[in-house]
């Protein structure tokens, strides 16, 4: 453990280098044309496209966001319209309704010039031409390589074309109560680093046997919660969940197998929640806030709010099946639509989210895990040590890739919510033919 | 005689116009979008990729091969049947309870009609609360009896709607039969209780038959009404648990927006819907009405 | 037992509930009014993961007063689109409801049925078309577009009580005011009116209702500034990671709730009364 923090941490280190080196270079070679090193306060101002950084010439932007991401959503914009002549107009769409709008107004031509979706979903919405082509001004940013890979991979297309840059990320963690693990004579400092051994924590606070108490829980028929919380079990095993091309399903690894042989096992001693077969998404977080809930994966966001609801927290990575580590790299990347007429203007949004200063003083300072790998490192998580260990998960973060990717996972009554309550609940060795009808799904 | 005809043909023309904006609405915000319903369900529309050309008739295969549509069909039909059995039971029953005139009949009548004030989706939002396992008031008592979540099994899912449905709906569906009732003369039930009939008697052979066109038009309305639920189902369930609960119409946003995100594959079902919903209807009036006119 | 021959429902009831009448019926109303008590007093209550932490307090109406734009501009569009849709409502069916009662003319039957048979058609199949076509016509992202789009879903019900409610009338009365001197719309204006004001009640009440916390329809036709609040309130219920706020969820409720109570309240005895107005026989 020790040794393994101290690499990553030594590997951040030179990153964080050939980072500042490569900024160095970049602001050189254009060192008469911006004063500023951030764009920050209007730097850049009346120089169209200076320096990569697009045209803050007081254009009125629109930006679409999802509802569960308002709160970050708000931090970004009020702190750019209020250094920026460019104003951009936030407005918020109900979760399960994204697609549905983004369709209507893709019809019309009146998506807006900022467009943020789940990172799950841009594929297909980059396969079908929403957004306007970026390549060129992301790979002109100086730090263009210490960028969260998973999100710009999301949004380019099959011939490579970038067309988004992270903008909220959103990572699973494993979280464990640390009262509970006394009691039930754990380590409360040491987490599972194991599939095995969490098999063994969760049973352990469930023979305490506390009324309303049980080992771990999840969103038994939640597709999008168990994709966010079971893969990095597999990819911290080294095994794929996604062929390259997102068209087929790898499920039937042994990696895949031993997850789901331990929550079946789980569910036939009864240390798993009651709930979670009919756990739809809704309230998968909430049991462990209420402390009812021994050990399981959890949103990076939600750590706070059972914090703040009174529970005694444990955080570190999930783990691979036999060791190593991983998690899911979620959350919504964002992009400049097909319909927008003001390219420049927008990204001049982009290029301020992603530089140091709007990455520390806006996204780390708020609690969030900035987008750039070299700034997880900073003095807001060097002040909390839960947030450095979250952030420190991030290196090893994966994305899966697909165009059909929600239709196979997230929706609801998908193949894999099929998949998972056949393995987990029932029992009923058909891995075989329900990965198959992932695979459908998939390379339809 | 001439003039005769003539201020009828002009009294025509002023029903003519007097018609004339619910024509042009009708035809400019109905007529216009469902040609286009017509014509999208015949070609490869997709959400956003937008029309693709024309692939008539592959859309209505998809859509009656897909795995989700005939249980969608038995699901919704199930559903027509047990809320409108309920809503029609329950509406007559409160009724008869709140018939006569009375201060605490008012007060009633008024209790069970504010449901009906509220809008579907805020009392679907405000029943998605009270059946939380979070926040609910009656998580003690779902426990004890082994549930630990009302939404979450597909029978729950189900009477859990229902209940919402008769909450919200049964005072409108009172307030129909009430009208009825009240055109029923107490003379009639006086002359059979003279002739010695039962209780039960004078509900069966009285007041059924003579409530019959009050009856139909609830009838024809909560089957309609039923056959196309959406929005209780939408923000209650999703169609969940393991599309338990889809309902047509919220296959047809599923298809539309959810998992196919196809508006093709979305407007050949509604298309076969509207055909069906037209087709039971003109058999209900059939039956409802030939029966009546006997 | 002195008014039997005015009370004049069936015995049944009458026979076999008498005693336990009071307490079957106090039980119904419990239930009925039950959810209603029940959001307004968890509304102010404290909630698990709301605004509103310990006690009682006005925490999660704070959510929903500052959500995005604010509690103010989203009840403003709301009324906005709910007096389009009720003024479209009420001209198009008295205007109708007088033409389909008192008029022949070519093609009433078929615009009849055609106005029925608005109640048939799946909701949710008419968005996408609308969004295209109301951009067409120069309506889209406009409150008086969606307003007119609410009021059609009205039609079906407003159209058919208003016929009825003229047809309730009897002829007598406008023939003596055709007589008197008046045109048509003369004996309309100034006679008619008055006898189908309680089915105009009515059919204002439903449309009122039905637009006032209507939300598909304004999430596809509108956009920025212009949502009413129960999209906001939507929008509102999801967190992140689909965790929800229930506290202001249940303040969004009763926001939308109080207005239509107090409004079903005070005119429930012409709304009732529309419905009485005997015709509904037919």
């Amino acid at each position: 453990m020790f040794l393994r923090s101290g690499r990553s941490r030594a590997a951040r280190g030179a990153t964080a280098l050939t980072v500042s080196a490569l900024m160095f270079a970049g602001l050189t070679a254009c060192g008469d044309d911006t004063p500023d090193s951030t764009p920050t306060g209007g730097g850049g101002g009346d120089t169209p496209a200076a320096a990569g950084q697009g045209v803050d010439d007081g254009t009125e932007l629109t930006m679409w966001t999802r509802a569960p991401l308002e709160r970050q959503a708000n931090a970004l914009v009020d702190a750019y319209n209020s250094s920026h002549k460019n104003q951009v107009k936030l407005e918020i769409i109900p979760n399960d309704d994204m697609e549905g709008k983004v369709g209507a107004a893709a019809t019309n031509n009146e998506l807006p010039d900022l467009l943020a979706g789940d990172v799950v979903r841009l594929p297909y919405w980059v396969d079908s031409g929403m957004f306007s082509d970026l390549t060129e001004q992301i790979d002109a940013l100086p730090f263009v390589d210490d960028i969260a890979r998973g999100h710009i991979d999301a949004g380019t297309s099959t011939d490579g074309a970038k067309h988004t840059v992270p903008f909220v990320t959103d990572i699973s963690v494993m979280v464990w109560n640390k009262d509970l693990y006394t009691e039930a004579g754990l380590d409360p400092e040491q987490g599972p680093t194991t599939m095995a051994e969490f098999k063994e924590h969760a049973q352990a606070i469930a023979n305490l046997n506390k009324p309303d108490v049980s080992g771990t829980y999840y969103g038994g028929n939640c597709g999008g919660c168990l994709v966010f919380t079971w893969f990095p079990h597999i990819w911290g095993a080294g095994e794929e969940v996604l062929s390259a091309d997102g068209r087929e399903s790898l499920l039937t690894s042994d990696a895949a197998k031993e997850v789901f042989a331990a929550y079946y096992e789980l569910n036939q001693s009864g240390a798993v929640g009651a709930g979670s077969k009919e756990e739809a998404g809704g309230t998968w977080t909430a049991p462990f806030a209420e402390g009812k809930v021994g050990v399981m994966q959890y949103p990076n966001t939600s750590v706070y709010a059972a914090i703040e609801a009174g529970i005694n927290v444990g955080v570190g990575p999930i783990p691979g099946v036999d060791g190593g580590q991983s998690t899911f790299l979620g959350g919504d990347a964002m992009g400049v639509s097909k319909d927008s007429e003001h390219v420049e203007q927008a990204w001049n949004f982009l290029a301020w989210m992603l530089s140091d200063d709007t990455q520390l003083e806006v996204i780390a300072k708020n609690g969030e895990v900035p987008a750039r790998n070299s700034l997880l490192d900073n003095e807001y998580t060097a002040a909390d040590p839960i947030a450095l260990t979250m952030n420190a998960t991030v290196a090893h973060g994966r994305t899966p890739v697909a165009a059909y990717f929600s239709e196979a996972f997230n929706a609801a009554g998908s193949p894999f919510t099929v998949l998972l309550r056949n393995a987990t609940f029932e029992g009923t060795n058909t891995l075989d033919e329900d990965n198959a009808a992932i695979t459908e799904v998939l390379s339809q | 005689m001439r003039t005769a005809r003539r201020r009828r043909l002009a009294r025509d023309r002023f029903g003519l116009a007097y018609a004339s904006p619910v024509a042009a609405v009708v035809a400019v915000f109905f007529v216009v979008p469902i040609l286009l319903v017509v014509y999208m369900s015949g070609t490869n529309w997709k959400l956003l990729g937008g029309n693709q050309g024309i692939n008539f008739p592959d859309n209505y295969g998809d859509v009656v091969d897909h795995r989700m549509f005939w249980p969608a069909v038995s699901f919704t039909l199930k559903y027509t049947v047990i809320a409108t059995v309920l809503l029609i039971a329950v509406g007559l029953g409160l009724a008869m309870l709140v018939q006569e005139t009375s201060r605490w009949r008012g007060l009633l009548r008024t209790a069970f009609l504010l449901p009906t004030a509220l809008g579907l989706a805020s009392s679907s939002l405000l029943f998605y609360s009270l059946y939380s396992p979070q926040v609910g008031p009656f998580n003690d008592f779902f426990k004890s009896i082994g549930i630990a979540s009302i939404l979450g099994s597909p029978n729950g899912a189900l009477w859990a709607t229902v209940f919402l449905i008769v909450w919200r709906y049964s005072g409108f569906y009172m307030l129909l039969l009430l009208v009825g009732l009240q055109g029923i003369s107490g003379e009639i039930y006086e002359a059979a209780r003279i002739d010695g009939a039962s209780p039960g008697q004078i509900f069966t052979r009285i007041t059924i038959p003579l409530l019959r066109p009050s009856l139909a038009l609830s009838i024809i309305m909560c089957v309609t009404g039923s056959l196309l639920a959406f929005d209780q189902f939408f923000i209650l369930t999703k169609g969940g648990p393991d599309g338990s609960t889809m309902t047509i119409v919220q296959l047809v946003y599923n298809l539309a927006f959810e998992s196919k995100r196809s508006l093709g594959l979305a407007a050949a079902l509604s298309v076969i819907a509207l055909v069906a919903l037209v087709v039971v209807n003109i058999f209900q009036l059939r039956v409802l009405r030939g029966k009546g006119d006997e | 037992m002195n008014s039997t021959r005015r009370r004049s429902g069936p015995p049944l009831l009458r026979g076999v509930i008498r005693t336990p009448y009071y307490v079957l019926t106090t039980g119904l109303a419990v239930i009925f009014l039950y959810p209603i008590l029940w959001t307004m007093i968890e509304s102010f209550s404290a909630q698990p993961g709301s605004a509103q932490t310990d006690g009682y307090g006005l925490g999660n109406y704070t959510t929903l007063v500052s959500y995005q734009a604010g509690l103010g501009v989203y009840l403003m569009n709301s009324l906005v689109i709910s007096l389009v849709a009720v003024l479209v409502t009420l001209v198009l069916s008295l205007l109708g409801g007088y033409a389909f009662a008192r008029f022949n003319f070519p093609g009433k039957n078929l615009l009849f049925l055609l106005t029925l048979s608005i109640l048939m058609v799946p909701y949710a199949t008419l968005l996408i078309p609308l969004v295209i076509w109301l951009k067409y016509l120069h309506l889209n992202n406009t409150l008086v577009g969606v307003g007119i789009v609410l009021a059609v879903f009205q039609l079906p019900f407003a159209v058919f009580m208003m016929r009825i409610s003229f047809e309730a009338i009897p002829r007598e009365v406008e023939e003596a005011a055709l007589i008197d001197g008046c045109g048509t719309f003369g004996a309309l204006r100034r006679v008619l009116i008055f006898a189908v004001k309680p089915g105009l009640i009515t059919v204002g009440i439903f449309a009122f209702l039905a637009a006032w916390n209507d939300f598909m329809v304004p999430l596809y036709l509108l956009g920025g500034d212009k949502q009413p609040l129960p999209l906001a309130l939507v929008n509102m219920r999801q967190q992140v990671m689909g965790v929800i706020d229930y506290g202001a969820t249940e303040a969004g409720v009763v926001v939308l709730m109080v207005p239509c109570v107090v409004l079903f309240l005070s005119l429930q005895r012409h709304y009732v009364r529309g419905f009485m107005s005997g015709a509904l026989k037919g």
